[in-house]
């Protein structure tokens, strides 16, 4: 459509001199003008091309895995993380963060939470949500809707030259590493504010009182 | 023969099954590529072929890489994203994230950022993932609103300590990445 437009404003020019005047500045403008679409077009053409076809496949075949495997598997898991102590920090803000985002998606893998204690709630989700761009590279199905945080860069670089799987299993593994401090920061944030108000409230029934 | 029997027709009922769950994948897929893929692609191609085109491209990346170029650079777009009251107006639906990512990529395309900072980039623009969404997240989780409320500024601050800290790590553990290009 958009070439259909620029070849009727390039058939309307005079052959063999280009228009001046008034009117050559109004098919100059008319010009610059259909081609900011123009390129929005062709980027648009590269995306779905360069994109749809590997994601289409990429997503049936984690939703049909998902499906088959059944997330509710996963519930027991939950359960246990909740647990206090030091062993199963890994466990709440690790294993069933990556776990709940790969077989729940964003945003059904929040749900999780309600297996844990209020106090590791905040933490938990923080983890969560925090690992739902990482993976993009390689399991796109857990976030399809915002792919392009992922690939916006990703793919500028793909069309420099470069190889993206190495980047893609970088991007999930340090987001590992992030989740877990987030996790541990967020749950210690949490616990300080939750004394606080604690605290707090004591005070104010004393004073009542 | 009834032996035979019940095995075809368990073969036949397992077979169908996964064509079942194939064939309903497809079809959620389909439309996620359709409801939310392509929407956005339609989006994200009208903004950068204006900007591109315009001239408003250049100038941006004049501003742009320079800061995206150097860990502290990248560190100064974290923490302003991080910023708390900053982080939940930045964060629907990623769109802000993806949109700089996207300038960005062209840039790295255009060769005006080293490709080594591809990956303390992918979390620079990205501190404020989720900020938008902490009541209703807490909320999927069944938290309490006394939960609600203190996790919200509890998220909010981590992020401003943890998202520096994720483009660190970022940056440390891109050595060695796009080196030899």
């Amino acid at each position: 459509m958009t070439s259909l437009l620029a070849g009727l404003l390039a058939a309307d020019a005079p052959k063999g001199q280009d228009p001046t005047g008034f009117w050559g500045a109004l098919a100059r403008a008319a010009e610059w003008f259909i081609g900011l679409f123009q390129a929005g077009g062709e980027t648009f053409l590269g995306l779905v091309t360069g994109i749809i076809p590997l994601l289409i496949v990429l997503l049936t075949v984690f939703n049909a895995v998902i499906r088959l495997i059944g997330p509710e598997k996963i519930d027991h898991l939950g359960e246990m993380a909740g647990r206090p102590g030091l062993q199963y920090y890994p466990l709440r803000y690790l294993v069933l963060p990556v776990l709940s985002v790969f077989f729940l998606t964003n945003p059904m893998a929040y749900t999780m939470g309600r297996f844990l204690p209020e106090k590791y709630k905040p933490a938990f989700y923080d983890a969560a949500v925090s690992y739902v761009h990482p993976p993009l590279g390689i399991f796109p199905h857990i976030n399809p809707g915002e792919f392009f945080v992922w690939a916006g860069i990703a793919y500028g670089l793909r069309d420099a030259g470069y190889n993206l799987s190495d980047l893609a299993i970088r991007y999930l593994l340090v987001g590992l590493v992030v989740i877990f401090i987030r996790g541990i920061a967020t749950e210690y944030i949490t616990g300080r504010m939750m004394a606080r108000q604690t605290a707090k409230d004591a005070a104010s029934t004393e004073a009542v009182a | 023969m009834d032996g035979l029997n019940s095995i075809l027709v368990r073969v036949g009922r397992g077979v169908g099954g996964v064509v079942g769950t194939f064939y309903q994948a497809g079809r959620d897929t389909i439309d996620t590529v359709i409801r939310n893929v392509l929407p956005f692609m339609a989006f994200i191609a009208a903004i950068i072929g204006i900007i591109n085109k315009s001239g408003i491209g250049t100038a941006l990346a004049n501003f742009i890489a320079p800061a995206a170029s150097s860990l502290l650079g990248l560190i100064a777009i974290t923490i302003f994203c991080a910023i708390p009251i900053l982080s939940p107006l930045l964060g629907p639906g990623a769109v802000i994230a993806q949109v700089v990512g996207t300038l960005l990529g062209t840039r790295f395309k255009a060769g005006d950022i080293p490709a080594q900072y591809a990956l303390p980039a992918l979390f620079a623009i990205n501190p404020q993932v989720g900020c938008d969404f902490i009541p209703v997240g807490l909320a999927l989780g069944e938290a309490e609103p006394e939960t609600v409320e203190i996790g919200v500024p509890a998220v909010l601050f981590s992020r401003l300590l943890t998202g520096p800290l994720a483009t660190i790590i970022a940056y440390f553990a891109s050595f060695g990445l796009y080196t030899s290009k």
